[in-house]
């Protein structure tokens, strides 16, 4: 009888183990101070570009993900979690005026963020050694108005634990409901180009605490 | 409580229209902003209203209370003051504005944001320090106080509040037609400095009338010898603050000399002085300041060995000297007689103004609101900055990191409007109460590098 029960208690140990070793460990790395994001814009009169650093948000994906860039490309198996937020009215152009008319048009009072939620990514070939590019699709909201973007994101391991995440896109004010800027003060001269392009920089390190996917 | 006293003043404009015309007769060099025809657009403002309190409701006080409610950014949510009637006046000017007595009630409101102090100057420094602990984003009325001590304990507090917006009353620094005629004599059209020369002449005695006689000595707290920083402290320092602010240099002794000529009613505060300010070996500011005569009403004069620049109510004019070299923009300057001399007037949008059409021979003026206006307006644009940057940062990165925080609102306070700070503020405050000393010991005194350390 004894010895039964231990048998019972060992088996139990072991499937248990089992079960962890089954689940990859969930890994969250969360946004941290010294990102950068760019929009680059044209009007008739001059360029213009408005920054920000803050990039708020987590990326969390299982520790199967290939983040070591001296291993060649591999195929992904489950989307990593990603969420992004930029504060509108840390959006700055340096001239107070314009950046109230950009807050004005980004519907600043409703809709305090532009959001960015990824739903599909997938590592594009490449060597042992070269960065790591993905091809990404996600959910972009602007003012309220959502719209799917696709981009090529580089991840670059920039220190232990923390990760840079670069990438460039190109999207359309009208594609999110904003009517390209036409300030009063320009006495309608100057109109803004409905092209914006997007550049970042996106700081992220990894969290202290360890979720297991187990546990979620 | 009453800050400034203007009761029986020359009508300042209309002095000012026939200054003008004095002045083209004269033939000096008019030296205006790019002027728009029309008034430039009001900045839409998507952000939350900031709310703020003015503590303080005499003239000065309300005269902030008006020009609060000409900005976009600002909702008066109280005003504040211990005699009942400033506040029953105050609150002419801002029917919604809660009304409190104690200011501390403002402080405990988590809905107050930014709090303006208007008091009487002995009284800034509790506030200030109350204010700023309480989370509140300040703007002090110049001078800062009336001691060193006090003036030194407010700047030790603002340079601390790395999280809030201070800013100093000395409202010509953020004013955008003195920052153009700055950026002319900054940019050498004057040459090297010579000296400069200031003046406040008016006729009224500077006593408030009182309800009772408890009250009179509270209310004529200027006339006080105690808490007064006298003509030069209350006045001058916004002339010592333009001197050092236009040449650049911080001053290293001041002199002085005052008597009461006039008003003999007891007082122990001259009704007339005479200060100089020294700016190491360099050129000296003359300040002379009476409330015995109102010739020629109050003005700067910046001295250089190429031109003179006088600034006078938000405008100037460069007077050229003959043989100083020619600086291109003279091509767009109309001509106007001095005596027998012949003077360049210069309007600094001309291109502009002849492509709108409009006689860029013709003096005009745009920034028509007056530096109290700009200098609010300011506070404000510098307040939501801070405001917003802290709550942007906090919410995505926590609050944990404070230098990298800093670091965020040090950057993005690179946008922010000009406005004088908790360093000039203390400067100045600084200078003006030594420069009271000098006029009341009719002595000089050395202002040491230690003076102006806040640590």
């Amino acid at each position: 009888m004894k010895l039964s029960r231990s048998i019972v208690s060992l088996i139990t140990v072991v499937a248990f183990v089992a079960t962890l070793a089954s689940h990859a460990e969930t890994i969250r790395y969360q946004a941290r101070p010294g990102s950068k994001v760019k929009l680059n814009g044209t009007s008739t009169m001059h360029d213009w570009t408005v920054d920000s650093s803050i990039i708020g948000g987590y990326i969390e994906f299982d520790s199967n993900f290939p983040l070591d860039p001296s291993k060649p490309s591999s195929d992904l198996k489950v989307t990593p979690k990603v969420e992004v937020t930029i504060p509108v009215s840390s959006l700055k152009s340096g001239k107070s005026l314009m950046d109230e008319v950009m807050h004005d048009a980004m519907k600043m009072k409703n809709f305090t963020n532009i959001t960015y939620n990824l739903k599909e990514m997938k590592p594009k070939e490449r060597k042992a050694g070269d960065p790591l590019q993905f091809d990404t699709k996600g959910d972009l909201t602007v003012a309220g108005v959502k719209k799917e973007v696709g981009m090529v994101v580089t991840m670059e391991p920039v220190a232990p634990n923390k990760l840079k995440t670069t990438g460039s896109t190109t999207v359309k004010m009208t594609d999110f409901g904003i009517k390209p800027p036409a300030p009063a003060v320009g006495l309608g001269l100057i109109k803004t180009g409905d092209d914006v392009k997007i550049d970042f920089e996106w700081m992220t390190a990894r969290k202290d605490e360890k979720k297991t996917a187990s546990a979620q | 409580m009453n800050k400034q006293n203007s009761s029986v003043e020359l009508n300042r404009r209309n002095f000012i229209g026939s200054f003008s015309s004095m002045m083209m007769l004269m033939g000096g060099v008019a030296i205006t902003r790019s002027q728009d025809k029309a008034e430039p657009e009001k900045e839409r403002y998507a952000g939350p209203p900031i709310n703020c309190a003015v503590i303080g409701c005499g003239e000065w006080g309300r005269k902030i209370i008006t020009e609060l409610g000409r900005q976009n950014r600002a909702n008066l949510a109280a005003i504040c003051d211990t005699y009942p009637a400033y506040l029953k006046r105050g609150g002419n000017a801002a029917p919604k504005a809660e009304k409190v007595a104690e200011y501390k009630q403002l402080l405990d409101n988590k809905n107050i944001d930014a709090i303006i102090v208007a008091t009487p100057t002995h009284l800034h420094k509790q506030i200030v320090l109350d204010a700023l602990q309480a989370g509140k984003h300040v703007y002090c009325e110049a001078p800062l106080a009336h001691t060193v001590d006090d003036a030194r304990a407010i700047a030790k507090a603002a340079s601390g509040a790395k999280k809030l917006n201070f800013q100093a009353g000395l409202q010509q620094r953020s004013d955008p037609e003195i920052i153009h005629i700055l950026n002319f004599v900054r940019a050498g059209a004057a040459g090297s400095p010579v000296m400069t020369r200031s003046q406040y002449h008016k006729k009224n005695s500077w006593r408030r009338s009182s309800p009772n006689a408890d009250f009179e000595k509270t209310l004529n707290w200027r006339l006080d010898k105690g808490i007064s920083v006298g003509l030069v402290g209350e006045i001058g320092i916004h002339n010592i603050d333009a001197a050092g602010w236009f040449m650049n240099r911080r001053p290293t002794a001041v002199s002085g000399f005052g008597s009461t000529l006039l008003w003999n009613d007891g007082r122990d505060v001259p009704d007339t002085i005479q200060t100089l300010v020294d700016y190491g070996k360099g050129p000296r500011l003359v300040y002379d300041a009476t409330l015995c005569n109102s010739f020629d009403s109050d003005y700067d004069v910046f001295y250089g060995t190429d031109a003179t620049v006088m600034l006078r109510d938000r405008r100037g004019w460069m007077f050229k000297e003959t043989d100083s070299p020619l600086l291109g923009w003279e091509v767009y300057a109309r001509k106007e007689t001095f005596f027998k001399e012949v003077g360049i007037v210069l309007a600094a949008n001309a291109t502009k103004l002849a492509a709108q059409g409009d006689n860029p021979t013709l003096d005009t003026q745009t920034n028509t609101q007056g530096s109290v206006f700009y200098a609010l307006e300011a506070f404000l644009n510098n307040t939501d900055l801070v405001r917003t940057g802290v709550q942007d940062f906090t919410t995505n990165f926590g609050a944990e990191d404070e230098k990298a925080l800093v670091e965020y609102l040090t950057d993005i306070l690179k946008a922010k409007k000009p406005a004088a700070d908790w360093k000039d503020g203390y400067i100045a405050t600084v200078t003006a109460i030594k420069a009271h000393e000098a006029v009341m010991k009719g002595s000089r005194i050395e202002l040491s590098d230690e003076l102006f350390n806040i640590a």
